[in-house]
């Protein structure tokens, strides 16, 4: 290999992934930068400005033409911009509502906001791997950070035992998906997807199936589909609020947006639809059921993640540009309502037994004490049944319409019955936010409530989301550019 | 200005009240006390779209007028336009809407004075009103569909709005579950629409719903009807709307009465072409609507709550609409829906007076000290008003006249159409029709005999609140006595908007030569066969059958409440006895409700679900026992044994993905 | 004949020792048998002719981390686990679905696959298998998982750090 034009072409590939590598430098700077100051109140700012460079480039990238860097390991273009925009808005407003949570609850440890930054350059690497090698090392990189993001709170709540479950699982599903990456191999002889795709439309065998069943496990646990789901209740539920809030979207969306590059280029559509539809529809179904029954609106809110995750499947099953496009789509609004969900949530829970406990009664009465807070909470429960004019409602029609063009109805209609039966146990939250009163005497006394400040970044971060939520209400432009990274032309690049 | 901006304007007007009204008083509590202004402010962003209404009205030269406000959302090669339409049905509906809804906002000031959230109750009427005119001024399915759910989140916000009483916020509940069942239909029925046609907009649903399958047509009006009877609270989702009486007075008159509950006819009549190509299930939509009229007028025989009565009348008479819309008479379904919101509205309206007066009777009653439980909506502790409340007494004697069908009012015109339509309908060989129109008289006798009942209850007779020497009720003030005039009059007058075929072969009836599609109009019809000249014998006898029914169930009420008061309910319960306990108890249909889905929804969330959670539970306890010093610890947890079940899950899951995938 | 013969020799002890590590109720025993298992991996490696990653099989599995266990065994003193005595509903769904993924899986393989392939020389493997092989496409094609590598083993670091350093309560 001539040295001179592989510096050239790393010119060029660090050029195309320059957000990657900021991210990932800035991360460094981090961790580097508390070993010598601890705790600086500045490495907050200073890791969301990284976030944010990396975000208006994104931005420019967005209408970048498709094609790969690092001898095809890794794509870029608008798909990757797309999924890297997301993971990093979800990573900046997490930073941004942490600051104020974490010190509240005595874990202000900066290292926190350089995990934060590993972890998004891990879901980088995943949401737009392009061979399966970088899929396993993104999403080892992601779930290494997820981890010790879970077993943050160790005094209370279990959270450490939340974690180590979340680990020994996690090893348990990275070792299924690594014996599907091996099987992948053996039989098509690649571990470039699109090189996969290519010698499986020519013939499959019962190994490559196996092989992507084994990796669709891997995917399913991440985004915790049922019968994969079981950790999410304990570890959304251990984990400070505010990284669950990121857990619960950005690692989502980067699995998903891996999982559709997969099917998408390298599995051609036909056996695994059937399954992916069970699946999806066992989520769904198990999800809001198990929610209705919660108490502790994190637990509710974990299990309408689930639930959440089914939907987002039933667009992958249509297996379409618009059904993919959908997924994405969806992965957007629900990255905006759930970070805000859960940043309202981090904004209620004041540092005692009472509050940390979460429990439906503690919200009563809020949305009059503080109006703004209530209707932004009002504006996410809404968007997450999937009520018009929100986004909610519009990322489940992309997702729905697309399923029955394929002729999955019975899957939509599972779907909607189960989007139903969701707006009850979102209802409740507004119910009691706003039509409980705050003197029950089940709910936390006054002094405490007014001891509680809201800081303004995170007014400005939850109001951020709502109106975003509105506005792709009304104004789906994303939705139509998503379709447009399936097109044809987009097939054609190898690897 | 033109047609778009007036109607932009009109749409947006309520919304901006809405926002206005409720942003501002939330951030700022001391706009709260400015009542007269938040008041006026409200009625304005209602009354200027009714004149807008009226001006495109006259200005209106047959051809619908097409507004595309933006692009909504486009996808692949589905695009959804905020597109509105103005066309003669769309604007009688907007003026209905914007009409009784200023009226009603004007009343609402007087009555809604005293209570704190009075800001916030403006917000969300107007906020209605904006869903209402999207829902009604629609283009496509889809915005009609946003104003469905907007109508039906608003009247979740309104009946649970004195939400510390814990039974209005569960009737509030119940109305938005209730209501999800049939937006699910809705939903299913735009979805196979959409699938079949690629588009939602009304003009290629109905140029290309005649190519469709007649399987496929069956499917979406049956499901656009199980949606209907969602909204408009017809077997088997009637349920909700009784309870939904929890919310304010108004509310009761402006949504439960006069426009969010016709939108399902609103929905039929926009959808009719379509509709008449399934006469199957036109059948199932006319037997259902006779069969709701006569349930819901048999249930408010028995009932003592005065907008209770007025709850179960109004399932009734839009029973009754279902009926003409079930044998093809959408125009006079629309007819109805109209002078039923004259009547209805003024109705509610009245015993929202009555009940103002009997909160004065109660709160005076606890000023002198009396330790009295007076329910101020119970007839029983009525009587009398009549001398107090003279304008209330009037108006609602008119407006129980005109929804009985006492000849030249009103609802004399509206409901002797349906009947006759449904006559005719059947005399063209449409069995179903006859047992249609003999319910339907029936049911237009009970309603007869129980409004006359409901009058005489409250405004005649003896007052039987305590110390009633000493105490009574005053008269509202005029805010609110003014739109009970303005509404009787229309219950007086309207009727003469669709004068029956007796008179100038049907050519003075307005409404089906501005509605009709045989008069170029939006609304299609079902064909019946040409009549012989004679016919029209049997039309005056139909007409005059009606007068006496009407006559003969305000007379009998008239005499024997007037004669026995309220103790003529006794004698009905030992006359009807079992049949009577069973209209008491409302045919037993919450009860029904709640034994097959609610609870054993319920307990399959709570019993079979939680044990997941009890095991975690379980291990939290255990688990936790001392607390983790150091790395060593971390082994403990591995045998608390949940984790074990979670990787058992974990490998079932593999087993079944991987089966489906080699061997599906 | 004699890497197929090797192979199923290795395979078998492999397989043994990985079941020997699962049911030994002491954890020390169950470490040695785990280390029992890398080296018949180790020499599985060998067969194939993938001489560095026999090597560091050996050196990092059963040497460093091997160790790194034993000490934490012997440092924390843990103690044999009771014998099984009953057998729970988990232990027979698991192992029940246990056997119906391994059927599954051989199912798969043994349809797809040759199972006696004609034997490779050895000459066209040597060349797959070395130092210089592996260090080329790491450093080249590789490169930059590689380096998203040490970002991994990086958070791994500063997380231990992180959840080990609150020894003490507030």
């Amino acid at each position: 290999m001539d040295l001179s034009t592989a510096y050239d072409a790393l010119g060029a590939d660090l050029q195309a992934t320059l957000s990657l590598w900021l991210i990932v430098l800035g991360g460094l700077i981090v961790i580097v930068w508390d070993a010598f100051r601890e705790r600086d109140a500045l490495i907050p700012v200073f890791a969301g400005l990284i976030l944010v460079g990396a975000i208006v480039w994104d931005l420019f990238q967005l209408t970048a033409e498709p094609a790969t860097a690092f001898y095809g390991l890794i794509r870029t273009g608008g798909f990757a911009a797309f999924v890297n925009l997301l993971l990093e808005v979800s990573a900046l407003c997490t930073i941004v509502l942490s600051v104020p949570y974490l010190k509240r609850i005595g874990k202000d440890y900066a290292e926190v906001y350089g995990l934060v930054l590993f972890a998004v350059s891990g879901m980088m690497l995943l949401g737009a791997a392009n061979n399966l090698v970088t899929i396993f090392v993104g999403l080892e990189t992601m779930s290494i950070c997820l981890y010790i993001m879970a077993g943050l709170v160790r005094e209370d709540e279990g959270g450490i035992e939340s974690a180590l479950k979340y680990f020994l699982l996690g090893a348990f599903s990275t070792g299924f998906f690594l014996y599907g990456i091996a099987l992948l191999f053996g039989s098509t002889g690649s571990m470039y997807l699109a090189e996969i795709g290519h010698a499986a439309s020519t013939s499959t065998s019962a190994m490559y199936w196996s092989g992507v069943g084994l990796l669709l496990v891997g995917f399913l646990f991440k985004v915790s589909a049922v019968p994969f789901h079981m950790w999410t209740p304990d570890v959304y539920q251990g984990a400070p609020t505010t990284l669950t809030g990121f857990m619960s979207t950005a690692s989502k969306a980067a699995a998903f947006a891996s999982l559709i590059l997969v099917l998408f280029y390298a599995v051609p559509y036909e056996k695994w639809t059937l399954a992916v539809a069970v699946i999806a529809t066992i989520t769904m179904v198990l999800g809001n059921l198990v929610a209705l029954s919660q108490r502790n609106v994190k637990r509710m809110l974990a299990y309408s993640s689930i639930a959440h995750a089914g939907y987002v499947l039933v667009g992958i099953v249509a297996g379409s540009a618009e059904g993919y496009a959908g997924a994405l789509y969806y992965l957007l609004v629900y990255t905006l309502m759930n970070i805000g969900a859960f940043g309202v949530l981090a904004l209620m829970e004041w540092d005692n037994e009472s509050g940390r406990t979460q429990s439906l009664d503690s919200l009563a009465g809020m949305g009059y004490t503080r109006p703004f807070i209530g209707v932004a909470m009002g504006v996410f429960m809404f968007s997450l049944s999937g009520f018009p004019p929100f986004g909610g409602f519009l990322g489940k029609y992309a997702v729905f319409a697309p399923a029955i063009k394929a002729g999955y109805t019975w899957l939509v209609v599972v779907g909607v019955i189960a989007s139903m039966v969701s707006a009850y146990y979102y209802l409740r939250v507004l119910y009691v936010l706003w039509m409980k009163d705050s003197t029950d005497p089940a709910a936390m006394s006054n002094d405490k409530r007014v001891a509680l400040t809201v800081p303004a970044s995170s007014t400005a971060v939850i109001g951020f989301c709502a109106v975003l939520l509105l506005v792709f209400g009304v104004y789906p432009e994303f939705l139509q550019m998503a379709v447009d990274f399936f097109s044809p032309s987009a097939v054609s690049i190898a690897p | 200005m033109n047609i778009d901006s007036l109607v932009l304007l009109a749409i947006a007007l309520p919304l901006m009240g809405a926002a206005f009204n409720g942003l501002v008083g939330l951030f700022a509590p001391g706009y709260r006390s400015n009542k007269t202004l938040i008041g006026t402010l409200g009625t304005l962003c209602v009354a200027i779209p009714f004149a807008i209404g009226v001006l495109l009205f006259i200005q209106f030269d047959h051809d619908a007028h097409i507004t595309r406000a933006f692009t909504w959302m486009s996808a692949g090669d589905f695009t959804a336009d905020f597109g509105y339409r103005v066309d003669q049905l769309s604007l009688l509906m907007m003026l209905i809407v914007t009409g009784v809804g200023a009226l009603i906002h004007i009343y609402s000031i007087g009555y809604m004075r005293d209570d704190p959230g009075f800001w916030k109750f403006f917000a969300y009427l107007n906020l209605f009103i904006f869903a209402m005119l999207n829902l009604v001024l629609g283009d496509n399915l889809l915005v009609l569909f946003l104003g469905w759910e907007g109508v039906g989140l608003c009247s979740y916000l309104l009946i649970g709005f004195w939400f510390t009483d814990l039974k209005n916020s569960e009737a509030a509940n119940k109305a938005f579950i209730v209501n999800r069942i049939g937006d699910f239909a809705f939903l299913l029925a735009m979805f196979i629409l959409f699938k079949d046609l690629g588009s939602l907009d009304f003009d290629v649903i109905l140029a290309g719903g005649a190519s469709l399958a007649p399987a496929t047509i069956n499917w979406v009006v049956f499901l656009l009807f199980i949606g209907a009877t969602g909204k408009s609270a017809q077997i088997p989702l009637f349920v909700w709307l009784p309870d939904a009486m929890a919310g304010p007075t108004p509310v009761s008159a402006l949504i439960h009465a006069a426009t969010m509950v016709t939108s399902g006819l609103y929905l039929l009549a926009r959808m009719s072409s379509l509709v008449l190509l399934a006469p199957g299930v036109m059948t199932f939509i006319a037997i259902i609507g006779a069969l709701t009229a006569i349930m819901a007028a048999t249930i408010a025989i028995t009932q003592n709550d005065i907008k209770r009565v007025l709850a179960y009348s109004t399932v009734s008479q839009l029973g009754f609409m279902f009926m003409a819309a079930g044998v093809g008479a959408f125009f006079v379904a629309i007819f109805h829906v109209m002078t039923h919101a004259f009547f209805k509205g003024c109705l509610f309206l009245g015993s929202g007076s009555v009940i103002h007066g009997m909160h004065e009777v109660e709160h005076q009653l606890e000023e002198e000290g009396h330790e009295v439980h007076l329910d101020p909506q119970d007839m029983r502790t009525m009587g009398g008003l009549r001398k107090y409340m003279p304008a209330t007494s009037i108006t609602y004697l008119i407006s129980t006249l005109a929804i009985a069908g006492f000849p030249l009012m009103s609802g004399f015109f509206s409901k002797d159409e349906i009947l006759f339509k449904a006559f005719e309908y059947g005399y063209s060989g449409n069995g179903y029709a006859w047992f249609v129109w003999v319910v339907g008289i029936i049911t237009a006798l009970l309603t007869a005999f129980y409004m006359m009942r409901s009058y005489v209850l409250t405004f005649r007779g003896k007052e039987r609140w305590p110390n009633a020497d000493r105490i009574h009720p005053h008269e509202s003030p005029a805010s609110m006595t003014g739109p009970l005039w303005a509404l009787a009059v229309l219950a007086i007058v309207g009727g003469f908007l669709g004068l029956p075929g007796v008179i100038a072969h049907g050519d003075l009836n307005w409404i089906h030569h501005w509605l009709g599609a045989p008069y170029g109009g939006p609304v299609a019809e079902a064909v019946v066969a040409e009549h012989e000249a004679s016919f029209i014998v049997v039309e005056w006898i139909l007409l005059i059958l009606g007068g006496v029914i009407a006559l003969v169930g305000l007379g009998y009420a008239w005499r024997v409440y007037n004669r026995d008061g309220i103790e003529f309910d006794q004698k009905l319960a030992i006359d009807f006895r079992g049949l009577y306990t069973t209209w008491a108890n409302k045919y037993y249909w919450d009860e029904g409700y709640d034994k097959a889905v609610v609870k054993p929804v319920l307990g399959l969330a709570r019993r079979v679900m939680d044990p997941f959670d009890r095991y975690i539970v379980d291990g939290l306890v255990n688990g936790l026992g001392s607390m983790v010093r150091a790395f060593s610890s971390l082994f403990k947890y591995l045998q608390t044994g949940v984790v074990q079940n979670y990787a058992v899950a974990i490998l079932f899951g593999v087993v079944l993905l991987l089966g489906l995938i080699i061997f599906g | 004949m004699t890497p197929q013969f090797l192979f199923f020799c290795l395979a078998i002890v492999a397989i043994t020792a990985a079941l020997g590590m699962l049911i030994a109720r002491s954890p020390v025993s169950s470490a040695l048998w785990l280390i029992l298992n890398l080296f018949c991996v180790a020499g599985l490696y060998l067969t194939m002719n993938a001489q560095f990653l026999a090597v560091v099989q050996v050196l990092v599995y059963a040497g460093a981390i091997m160790v790194l266990f034993l000490f934490v065994i012997m440092l924390l003193n843990v103690a044999a686990l009771p014998s099984v005595r009953d057998i729970d509903w988990r232990l027979g769904v698991g192992f029940v679905l246990g056997v119906a993924l391994l059927a599954q899986l051989s199912y798969a393989i043994a349809s797809s696959t040759d199972l006696m392939p004609a034997e490779v020389s050895l000459e066209s493997t040597v060349a797959t298998g070395s130092v210089e092989v592996v260090a080329k496409e790491l450093f080249t094609r590789f490169a930059m998982p590689l380096e998203m590598i040490g970002v991994l083993l990086l958070a791994a670091t500063i997380g231990a750090v992180l959840l080990a350093r609150r020894v003490s309560p507030k």
